[in-house]
């Protein structure tokens, strides 16, 4: 699902990532780890195309992202699911539009993109608030529609950059269940994650990255 | 995603209100201008011969000349310089002639003055040539003039070009305040688009809200310059019809061109700010 040759970036000549190699199976379940600055958003952000390798190949699904056309990046995005850190909401849209909005873009008729929306939302437990602008959520409500909306409309990779970063434990653990669900159900996921209590809580494959490179890959802990 | 563009630049128009009026109002003034000068031109041309770039000079003839003396001196003419269409002009047919123009004049001649001068009037592309005139014996005076028709179609000419001009200027700016809205919108709406580009939406879906948006606009601004045409050139069809000269309306291509300037240079310039802002935003 994920082939990483060689990759390099750099943002000003200075190093984020280097020389990385790294390969995702289909269906694996897999944590990126490593501290602050050790480059884990800069490879979430190669994987969707946001980002381009300063060197090296980037190979999501078959597909050379590094070399694709503009054209062709929706197609690549839509079979990816990515839960950013900063959970990327539509502002003007409602809880509930911005997950129909995602799955509008799919190509789902109205009617079945409200009814997988309102699904995905009682999963997560935000039924209550699909009305609701963005901005009258709390962090973790914020959070859970950005995860909902990327698993309304169940991509083959999930990319999760801190899912858990604003979500209680309960709530946490509950995400965690959630992606084990889905990858359970034959989808890749990959979580990028600083928070240690979630490594231990599945055992999972864990890249360690550390100053750009991988130092570990295995399971955790070490 | 059609409904999507539709509901979503409808939203982009509701919230920018006056901004849409204005634009509207910038694209269909010029483009209402440049369909009046087009109008009254093509008009203007079989009517003033506008086509004709040939210069008629007049050239008085010395008195002494009878009839005959006339009659020779112009198959001379026409033999030594074989670009030269000369004819002679009787005061009862300049009269008429002129009598389009100037009402006065036959009036003159029905009313017995005959003192308008037998003139000649040399019609060339190249005036200069007359010049060899003015060592003639037999020439009176030359001009240098051209017919009222020659003059009218001069200042109609440069009217058109100034009109053309002032139109283009004009239509620039809107075009320009097209793009610079778009721009703007653009930036303040640039988390959006990212988030719209990053969970897969296609360019047709993040662009269509604002072709929508400009579209609206652009295509009230055709039926505005469509009814600004046809009002001024009504107005100018009641003088003309009462000068009796051929019937001034506007022609149905201007209207069709008109509609589509005013659709095609805004949403054009709309399309290419878009391209830009997409080229800048995920590269190529």
């Amino acid at each position: 699902m994920i082939r990483l040759r060689s990759v390099s970036k750099e943002y000003d000549q200075r190093a984020i990532l280097r020389g990385l190699d790294l390969h995702v199976e289909a269906g694996e379940f897999v944590f990126l780890t490593g501290p602050s600055g050790a480059g884990k958003t800069t490879l979430l952000r190669l994987l969707y195309a946001a980002e381009k390798p300063t060197d090296g190949e980037v190979w999501v699904a078959g597909r050379r992202v590094d070399q694709l056309h503009r054209k062709r990046l929706p197609v690549l995005r839509r079979k990816v699911g990515v839960i950013f850190q900063d959970f990327k909401l539509l502002r003007r849209k409602t809880v509930l539009e911005n997950i129909t909005f995602v799955l509008r873009i799919h190509g789902v008729p109205p009617r079945e993109a409200q009814r997988r929306a309102g699904q995905v939302l009682k999963r997560l437990g935000l039924q209550h608030r699909q009305e609701a602008l963005p901005d009258a959520l709390s962090g973790g409500e914020q959070q859970r529609v950005a995860i909902a909306r990327a698993l309304a409309y169940q991509p083959r990779l999930i990319l999760a950059d801190e899912p858990t970063g604003n979500l209680d434990a309960d709530l946490a653990s509950e995400l965690l269940s959630l992606l084990c669900d889905i990858n359970y159900q034959g989808a890749t996921v990959v979580v990028a994650t600083h928070d240690h209590t979630v490594l231990e809580s599945i055992p999972a494959r864990t890249v360690v990255l550390h100053q750009g490179e991988i130092s570990y890959d295995g399971t955790w802990p070490p | 995603m059609i409904r999507h563009a539709l509901a979503e630049g409808w939203l982009l128009l509701r919230q920018r209100g006056a901004i849409p009026a204005v634009l509207a109002f910038a694209l269909a003034v010029p483009i209402a201008l440049a369909g009046v000068g087009v109008t009254v031109i093509r008009w203007l041309g079989p009517v003033a011969g506008l086509e004709s770039r040939a210069t008629t000079v007049a050239v008085l003839l010395h008195p002494r000349l009878d009839e005959g003396a006339r009659r020779g001196w112009i198959v001379a003419r026409v033999a030594a310089q074989p670009a030269w269409s000369l004819a002679e002009v009787s005061a009862p047919e300049l009269a008429a002639r002129l009598g389009r123009w100037f009402p006065y004049l036959e009036d003159l001649v029905d009313g017995g003055d005959t003192s308008l001068p037998p003139l000649i009037e040399i019609t060339t592309t190249a005036p200069e040539s007359i010049a060899v005139l003015e060592v003639d014996p037999d020439v009176l005076a030359i001009g240098p003039r051209s017919s009222v028709e020659s003059l009218l179609g001069r200042a109609a000419r440069r009217l058109a070009w100034a009109v053309a001009a002032v139109s283009i200027v004009l239509l620039a700016a809107a075009v320009l305040l097209t793009a610079v809205w778009v721009h703007l919108e653009l930036f303040r709406h640039a988390d959006e688009l990212t988030i719209m580009r990053l969970v897969g939406a296609t360019e047709g879906t993040v662009r269509g809200p604002f072709l929508v948006a400009v579209a609206l606009p652009a295509a009230a601004a055709g039926g505005l310059a469509m009814l600004g045409t046809n009002f001024a050139v009504s107005a100018f069809a009641g003088i003309v019809a009462s000068l009796g000269l051929p019937p001034l309306v506007v022609p149905p291509s201007v209207l069709v061109a008109e509609g589509a300037a005013a659709l095609g240079l805004p949403v054009a310039a709309a399309l290419l700010t878009l391209a830009r802002h997409a080229a800048d935003e995920i590269g190529s």
